[in-house]
């Protein structure tokens, strides 16, 4: 890595010395040298960029479709931080924890620093002229040969103008189009909803829907748009009294099923019986169906019939479909007509108002017979950008054969994964925060992606060594662009100057030029698909909702708990417990899962979220390359899998039958979770729709009823009453006279007229752990779970994760996710409560400090001082909310094994926040470097702070916006309303703690039937 | 300094030579024990030891630091934590006890070599290695003209050897 | 007194008021200083020993390097249990201190006759026992270069430590703890080293002995100064170790931890620790009577007695832990009631068992007194007992910390090969300096032995007031049953 940093020294350089020149500014907007052009930012004139300060870059995410703008911060010409753009359409704001990982992408360690080329099987690394030169010589090969309809051009499915300049360039060679792939879209809704309403994906209206019935439809792990619907859904749920209820059908339930009011746990491939019955019963008629559906479910009738009633009733509903077995188009087309006799169309499915992300993708059958193409060895060039094959599609599909098969492969992909390790030539695109580009979001919404940095490695766009390859010999001419950029300036309405604005906030009205539909592909059979397989298991395939299909690279991501299992760093299989013990299997039996097109082997996690015959994996980890983070790592369940498709060419990742034994070893769970249920200690509360509006009781009790003395659960929110930062008790002062606190009011520092105080609303919170990511990244808190950094982790296995066994992760905010009422029932519920540092009014971490290393700031902070820590550690052994962390290793010190972030994932450190060394606590700090920034920037702008001027990270990446953070002091910020809240309460109030962290109750829906409070007490 | 030193074996007539020469008036009377023994402090008749007063003032000197540094040292760096009042004087009770035992046993140990005029640096003349193992030993520091009949009260009681030292 | 006297089979077990133990076999001043001073020869035995002691602590030593260059990852911590091994063994060895200091110092001021000829022995163990425990605050800490900044020094920017925390609380009382104890030993030595140096030969150690003597001379001045110092000295030593192990109590007592926040830490500790140290004490002195041949000095009356007191301390030790139990049913605190039941018949039901039934069941043999006479069953069960003790301690750390509030953040707990060659290598440490101490200083107070044998008298008809020991002791062949 030496190399590199001495190379971007210079880049740095470069940067500083273009910070000097004042006037470049106008010309770096229009087409002034490109250096200049990627990295003055658009916010500011260039003349105002002081190094030290953060400028921020408006553009585009692209790790997944649905293209959520995003801000990326950048110091001294290095981004360091991406949040969401609150005027982007479709994330307003909000980011979940894959898009902030985008940045471990950008310096991820095992990037390809620049072209190379396979010699007689090696490696070897040729510059960049060598390299277009060869992909120029073997392009005109394949071209002159005479097949140059063969050539195929896998790029990952995005929407914008690159895959139109794409088409525009393969045509200009003579090539067929390209195809967009993308391996975890549901195209079964979108070729239904393409039938049903002429776009792919319409928008979702949560907060108009009366009921919610989601067949498989995971619209908060990874169907659709995440992060919008996320958002839609929470400001659904706000709506308490008048939230829609949420019923999920299907076999296994996911995060999103987690989420819902009911599961109904239908059998593995009856869904579609369930969606006729169920649209009889909207459509008034066919109690016969119901019947059959339900014992083809394995479900109780009157369930479904109550449903089918309570369908036809609430108007209007919303129906989506997510199912992902050979029948997933045909479910879909059912729902759709659910939703156009339940009269949902145009209120709660807007077809006027699509998402436009989902265009243009191809269906993974279309990649299947182009690998089938392959394997015939009909295609003489493979390029490849950002799609890996070999890993997305089962290994019985001999995807890796078939490119053997291809006598030159390009890959234009910047990782080494499966796919690139096959190809001959590499040619390492930018990272998306590097590029320009754009992305069509809404029909006449653009949004724009401009470069945040410098590129980090020696890589080039490949629209630009495109442009390159076809302008080779031809002499400049005016006009015509010299790259992508200048292209897309050239296109754009209104030119340099327009663009240029458009940049400040990343957004634009208009549309890019679409790629030339291609016909609709005609159905591969009257009939669906047989079940693959043989067994008396269901198998269910789902994307992992933290990893996607890509992220396993990215360390904050294979360190951030699964949502349900709250495992990391592992593969695991699902299995009901009720099945686990028929087959004698404990948590961490290595079970071995024999499907039609393979085995599949990995620990056991009793899950009871499962119907009775399903075995469920996550797709995302597996890798056999694609870096040290991800090589090695967990299994890839598609090896168990067939190749096989819907009706509407999507991969059918669920419903076939597989045979589950024990295979007989045993692998601990790399699970950060301790005891599941909340033990009556009142932790996540919730209360019933129909207990709002009684001060909150919900007749739970906490530590088992009993009034413990000094329970102080009563007094409403003490900490936090007072106009100065009083914390209950002040000095030797009466713990009820709050107007005093244990600062002088007149404090030197004038801090003591604030209380720094958040608000954490249950019914919000979804449990997706985007805050978790969003506080390793502002925080530079380390991941310890790599295979390389257990080296040292005595008495464990070497293998990734083992610091994790220890229990010795660092997020400082954790998802805890309990279990309450009955596991044995599919009516058990969840309880997702974010954990963090509360903050104590009286902490009970303070006076234990032997020197000081922690104590209380005036503005009501629970301060952690690094550098004075001496490690006793009884600050944490005296916290009864467990959120002390420790540095056990040097994860910090670039000379230690365990470093956590090797060249260049440095890069990305927060220089606000310190990196702590070995040997210190951490600890949530409430984003204090964020506060005094506010302040310092309000004092120096001679002014007070605005409420709600800023907030910290956690709240700020939130997409269901269920953290509020502010001055609990001053009426005019949010949280200090919101403290008030009749369902406001404090974890372990008895403790006298007086936290500044108030969480708002969880509230549930009880089906209409059971009348009864199903809000069970933290039992 | 001149005298005679009386080596006795049994304890009686070492006690009975002592009462003897107080009685005689013979000198200044060091008596070596192997170990202590009442009767010499009976026959001897010293006062209470002194140490006593040392170890009082070091014992509350201690304690009066105790406390004040921990009081002193929480005023001048005044740091809230867990709601806690700066100068909680009930925790401190243990400092100020803890320095007391401190000062007060050091105190102690200083007076006790204050008194017993200890470390001594020679012990040359009215000394006998046997003293530390079973005789009894009493030097009678006095002028050379009282010599004859200190040495004729030793033998009398028993000396089994009686020498002039100087 | 008579009993000893009468033939053995009448009375094969005299029971002896403590204060009362005679040693009939040692009959002249000349005959302690002969059969003491001869212990001080080195053996081969003793080298042997030696060198393992040393070994063990290069193990520790060498781990404790590795240790502070990793990182304390490489320890068995696995939060929130963030005290582990180290703390446990720091309890441990402060405890066993305290019987030293109980021995030497309290029971002094009772007058209990029996101290005589062990305290030297177990106040040497106290010593070295604090020695070793100091080390561990210091180990545990994550960043143990910076150890010093507990101690209010002054500093050029007046940073001072919190004096709020019990940890600086710790600080005090053990540095106290140290320094008093050292000085208690130190006097005591100084007759006894005198007596060394009159009958050394070689120069350089009758040198060294002389400076250590300070030039003692056993004048009557320096006697009556240097007993009512000792008294001083002891009367303070005896509040100090109850203060000391309420203080390390504090640690615990003062956290809001369940199984930890208890009002009956105190006395519970301060009785535990003396128990631990009794224990240690036999583990010691009974080999060591043994190989010195001492056992007409520490007769098998001083065991006999001392294990009175052991037993006496365990029975405290045992009420404590009924008593913890009540008050967690009894406090109707839910998390207390829980942690109970998890740390007796759950997760850590092994330990606790150990615990109970080493502290608890075994010692209530010793009320038989056939067996608190019998030396091998005393050995074996003072082993128990240490093993005991150490398991108290950790099943008063662990279990709490693993299963505390949080349920989410329940864990468990396994130390691994470091945690364990650090303990071994505290070991090495401690048996080190005793070794050493046992060849250059005698384990039995000469001067204080010679204060419980009768004088040499010109006629066995003195009067009253020429006595030490309260009576005539009138000597009869080795009378059996005393010295085996």
């Amino acid at each position: 890595m030496s190399d590199t940093t001495q190379q971007t020294g210079v880049r740095r350089r470069e940067f500083l010395k273009i910070l000097g020149v004042t006037s470049a500014g106008a010309a770096t907007v229009g087409c002034g040298p490109s250096e200049a052009g990627r990295l003055i930012p658009y916010l500011v004139s260039p003349d105002q960029t002081v190094p030290g300060v953060s400028t921020y870059f408006a553009t585009t995410c692209r790790e997944c479709a649905a293209g959520c703008g995003v801000i990326a911060e950048t110091r001294d010409g290095r981004a360091i931080k991406l949040e969401g753009n609150p005027e982007h359409p479709i994330n307003r704001g909000a980011i979940c924890a894959r898009g902030q990982a985008a940045l471990q992408g950008l310096y991820n360690p095992d990037r390809f620093t620049g072209p190379r080329v396979k010699r007689n099987g090696q490696w070897a690394d040729i510059t960049w002229a060598e390299a277009v030169q060869l992909f120029r010589q073997r392009l005109d090969e394949a071209r002159s040969g005479g097949r140059a309809g063969d050539v195929v051009f896998l790029n990952r499915h995005e929407t914008g103008s690159f895959p139109f300049f794409l088409d525009q360039w393969l045509s200009q060679m003579g090539l067929p189009p390209h195809l967009a792939v993308d391996p975890i879209l549901d195209h079964a809704v979108i070729a239904a909803n393409r039938e049903a309403y002429g776009v792919a994906w319409p928008s979702l209206s949560f907060a108009d829907a009366r009921l919610i019935v989601s067949f498989d439809a995971d619209f908060l792990d990874s169907w659709g748009a995440t992060v919008a619907h996320q958002l839609d859904f929470a400001d659904a749920r706000a709506k308490l009294r008048d939230a829609p209820r949420f019923v999920y059908i299907g076999a296994r339930r996911s995060l999103t099923g987690l989420n819902a009011d009911e599961w109904i746990p239908v059998r593995s491939g009856s869904e579609l019986a369930v969606a006729n019955a169920l649209l009889a019963a909207v459509r008034g008629a066919g109690r016969a169906d119901v019947a059959a559906a339900a014992q083809a479910a394995d479900v109780p009738a009157e369930t479904l019939q109550r449903l089918g009633a309570e369908l036809a009733s609430a108007r209007p509903s919303l129906v989506l479909s997510g199912v992902t077995t050979v029948q997933a188009r045909d479910v879909a087309r059912v729902v759709n007509a659910i939703n156009q006799a339940a009269g949902n169309v145009g209120r709660t499915i807007r077809p006027a108002e699509p998402l436009s992300s989902f265009e243009g993708a191809e269906s993974m059958a279309e990649l299947g017979s182009a690998v089938e193409r392959m394997r015939d060895g009909r295609v003489p060039l493979l390029m490849v950008r950002g799609v890996n094959p070999v890993f997305t599609m089962p290994k019985s599909a001999q995807v890796a054969e078939a490119l053997g098969r291809v006598p030159f492969k390009v890959a234009f992909t910047s990782y080494p994964d499966e796919t690139a390790e096959l190809c001959d030539l590499v040619l390492p695109d930018h990272h998306p925060l590097e590029s320009w580009g754009d992305a069509q979001v809404l029909p006449n919404v653009v949004s724009l992606q401009q470069p945040a940095m410098d590129p980090v490695f020696r890589t080039r766009a490949t629209a630009d060594v495109l442009l390159e390859v076809a302008m080779a010999g031809t002499p400049p001419a005016p006009g015509r662009p010299v790259d992508y950029r200048s292209w897309l300036i050239g296109r754009f309405p209104g030119g340099a100057a327009a663009f240029a604005t458009a940049l400040a906030t990343g957004l634009t009205s208009g549309t890019t030029p679409r790629v030339t539909p291609r016909a609709p592909r005609p159905e591969a059979a009257p009939t669906p698909a047989p079940v693959e397989g043989e067994g008396d298991f269901a198998f269910i395939v789902y994307p992992s909702p933290v990893l996607g299909a890509d992220g396993a690279n990215k360390p904050w991501l294979q360190e951030l708990p699964d949502p349900v299992s709250k495992i990391c760093w592992q593969s695991w299989v699902e299995i009901h417990p009720e099945s686990a013990a028929r087959m004698d299997i404990q948590p961490g039996d290595v079970v071995e899962v024999q499907g039609p097109g393979g085995t599949v082997r990995a620990p056991a996690y009793l899950y009871p979220g499962l119907q009775r015959e399903t075995v469920a994996m996550a797709f995302g980890r597996g890798h056999t390359a694609y870096g040290r983070f991800a090589k090695d790592v967990g299994a890839n369940p598609l090896d168990a899998l067939s190749p096989g498709f819907d009706r509407a060419g999507m991969a059918a990742w669920s419903g076939s039958r597989v045979r589950v034994r024990k295979a007989g070893d045993y692998v601990q769970l790399v699970t950060t979770e301790g005891s599941a249920r909340q033990h009556g200690r009142g932790i996540g509360r919730a209360l019933a729709v129909n207990e709002l509006g009684r001060g909150g009781a919900s007749g739970e009790e906490h530590a088992g009823g009993h009034v413990i003395p000094g329970d102080a659960s009563h007094e409403p929110l003490p900490g936090l009453r007072a106009p100065i930062a009083a914390d209950a008790e002040g000095d030797l002062r009466d713990p009820k006279k709050n107007e005093v606190g244990m600062y002088d009011p007149a404090h030197p520092t004038g801090m003591a007229k604030r209380r720094w105080a958040m608000t954490i609303d249950l019914a919000r919170c979804t449990g997706c752990s985007a805050c978790v990511t969003a506080c390793y990244a502002e925080n530079n808190i380390p991941t310890v779970g790599a295979a390389y950094q257990s080296g040292h982790t005595q008495g464990l296995p070497k293998t990734a994760g083992a610091n994790i066994l220890r229990s010795r992760e660092m997020a400082w905010i954790r998802l805890e996710r309990y279990w309450e009422g009955d596991e044995a029932s599919p009516d058990f519920e969840t309880r997702f409560v974010p954990m963090l540092c509360q903050h104590c009014g009286n902490a009970p971490c303070e006076p234990v400090c032997p020197v000081f290393a922690t104590y209380h700031s005036p503005d009501g902070l629970n301060v952690q001082v690094y550098n004075r820590c001496v490690g006793t550690r009884y600050c944490s052994n005296n916290c009864p909310y467990k959120v002390r962390y420790f540095n056990w290793f040097g994860y910090g010190e670039t000379d230690r094994p365990q470093y956590a972030w090797p060249e260049p994932l440095n890069w990305q450190l927060n220089p606000d926040v310190t990196v702590r060394g070995k040997g210190v606590m951490e600890k949530c700090t409430f984003c204090v470097q964020r506060i005094r920034e506010a302040e310092n920037r309000a004092r120096a702008e001679g002014r007070e702070l605005v409420p709600d001027e800023f907030t910290v990270a956690c709240a700020q990446a939130c997409p269901s916006r269920a953290i509020v953070f502010g001055d609990a002091a001053d009426e005019q910020w949010t949280v200090a309303r919101q403290v008030r809240d009749e369902r406001a309460y404090h974890v372990f109030e008895e403790l006298n703690t007086f936290t500044a962290v108030v969480y708002l109750k969880k509230v549930t829906y009880p089906a209409p039937a059971a009348a009864a409070p199903a809000a069970a007490g933290g039992e | 300094m001149r005298g005679v030193l009386g080596v006795f074996r049994e304890l009686d007539s070492a006690v009975d030579a002592i009462t003897a020469l107080r009685q005689a008036k013979a000198g200044s009377i060091t008596v070596y024990t192997p170990t202590p023994r009442h009767e010499f402090e009976h026959a001897l008749a010293h006062g209470p030891s002194v140490v006593r007063r040392f170890t009082l003032i070091g014992g509350l000197l201690g304690a009066t630091f105790g406390y004040w540094i921990a009081i002193w040292i929480s005023e001048y760096w005044p740091m809230v934590v867990g709601g806690k009042p700066i100068p909680s004087w009930v925790p401190y009770t243990v400092f100020g006890f803890e320095v007391m035992v401190l000062v007060g046993a050091l105190s102690t140990v200083f007076g006790l070599f204050a008194v017993a005029r200890l470390p001594r640096l020679m012990m040359t003349v009215g000394y006998d290695p046997r003293f530390t193992e079973g005789d009894y030993g009493i030097w009678v520091e006095c002028p050379p003209d009282r010599e004859a009949k200190v040495t004729e009260v030793l033998q009398q009681n028993g000396a089994v050897e009686v020498r002039r030292e100087r | 007194m008579a009993t000893v006297a009468r033939p053995a089979e009448e009375m094969p077990r005299p029971n002896i008021p403590s204060a009362n133990i005679q040693l009939p076999a040692v009959r002249s001043y000349q005959q302690v200083n002969d059969e003491i001073i001869a212990t001080l020869t080195p053996t081969g035995a003793w080298f042997i020993g030696l060198g393992i002691a040393i070994t063990c602590l290069l193990i520790g030593i060498g781990t404790w390097i590795y240790q502070i260059y990793m990182g304390l990852g490489v320890a068995g911590y696995n939060p929130p249990v963030m005290w582990g091994v180290y703390i446990i063994t720091f309890v441990f060895w402060i405890g066993i201190g305290h019987a030293g200091t109980l021995i030497s110092a309290i029971l002094y001021l009772f007058r209990a006759g029996f101290r005589t000829t062990i305290y030297r022995c177990a106040e040497a163990m106290t010593v070295f026992a604090v020695m070793t425990a100091g080390l561990f605050p210091i180990l545990h800490l994550g960043r143990p270069w910076k150890f010093f900044w507990l101690i209010p020094y002054p500093h050029w920017r007046f940073i001072w430590p919190n004096f709020k925390s019990p940890l600086v609380w710790d600080v005090f009382a053990i540095l106290t703890y140290l320094t008093v104890s050292t000085t208690f030993l130190f006097v005591g030595l100084v007759p006894d080293i005198a007596a060394l140096r009159d009958r050394e030969t070689n120069p350089v150690r009758k040198r060294i002995y002389s400076i250590l003597s300070l030039g003692w001379r056993n004048s009557d001045r320096e006697w009556r100064h240097f007993t009512r110092a000792y008294l001083f000295l002891a009367a303070f030593s005896t509040p100090l170790v109850l203060s000391v192990h309420s203080v390390v109590s504090f640690d615990f007592a003062m956290a809001l931890v369940p199984g930890w926040h208890a009002t009956i830490f105190p006395p519970y500790f301060v009785a535990g620790a003396i128990f631990s140290g009794l224990g240690m004490v036999f583990t010691i002195i009974i080999p060591l009577r043994r190989w010195f041949g001492l056992r007409h000095y520490v007769t098998i009356n001083h065991l006999d007695a001392a294990a009175k007191l052991c037993l006496f301390t365990s029975l405290v030790v045992g009420l404590a832990y009924m008593t913890e139990f009540w008050v967690a049913w009894f406090s109707g605190n839910k998390v207390e009631q829980e942690y109970f039941l998890n740390r007796v018949f759950g997760q850590w039901w092994w330990a606790a068992w150990i615990m109970l039934t080493c502290n608890m069941i075994l010692p209530l043999t010793l009320f038989s007194q056939r067996l608190r006479r019998n030396t091998t069953w005393l050995f074996i069960l003072s082993l128990f007992i240490n093993l005991g003790m150490w398991f108290e301690r950790f099943v008063i750390v662990v279990p709490s910390l693993s299963h505390e509030y949080e349920p989410w953040q329940w864990t468990t707990y396994a130390p691994t090969w470091v945690d364990w060659s650090i303990l071994l290598g505290s070991f090495g440490w401690f048996s080190m300096w005793f070794l050493l101490f046992i060849k250059q200083f005698p384990v039995i107070a000469i001067a204080e032995v010679k204060e419980i044998i009768p004088p040499r008298l010109r006629t066995h008809t003195a009067t009253t007031d020429i006595d030490a020991a309260g009576q005539h002791v009138d000597y009869s062949p080795e009378t059996p049953g005393e010295h085996d």
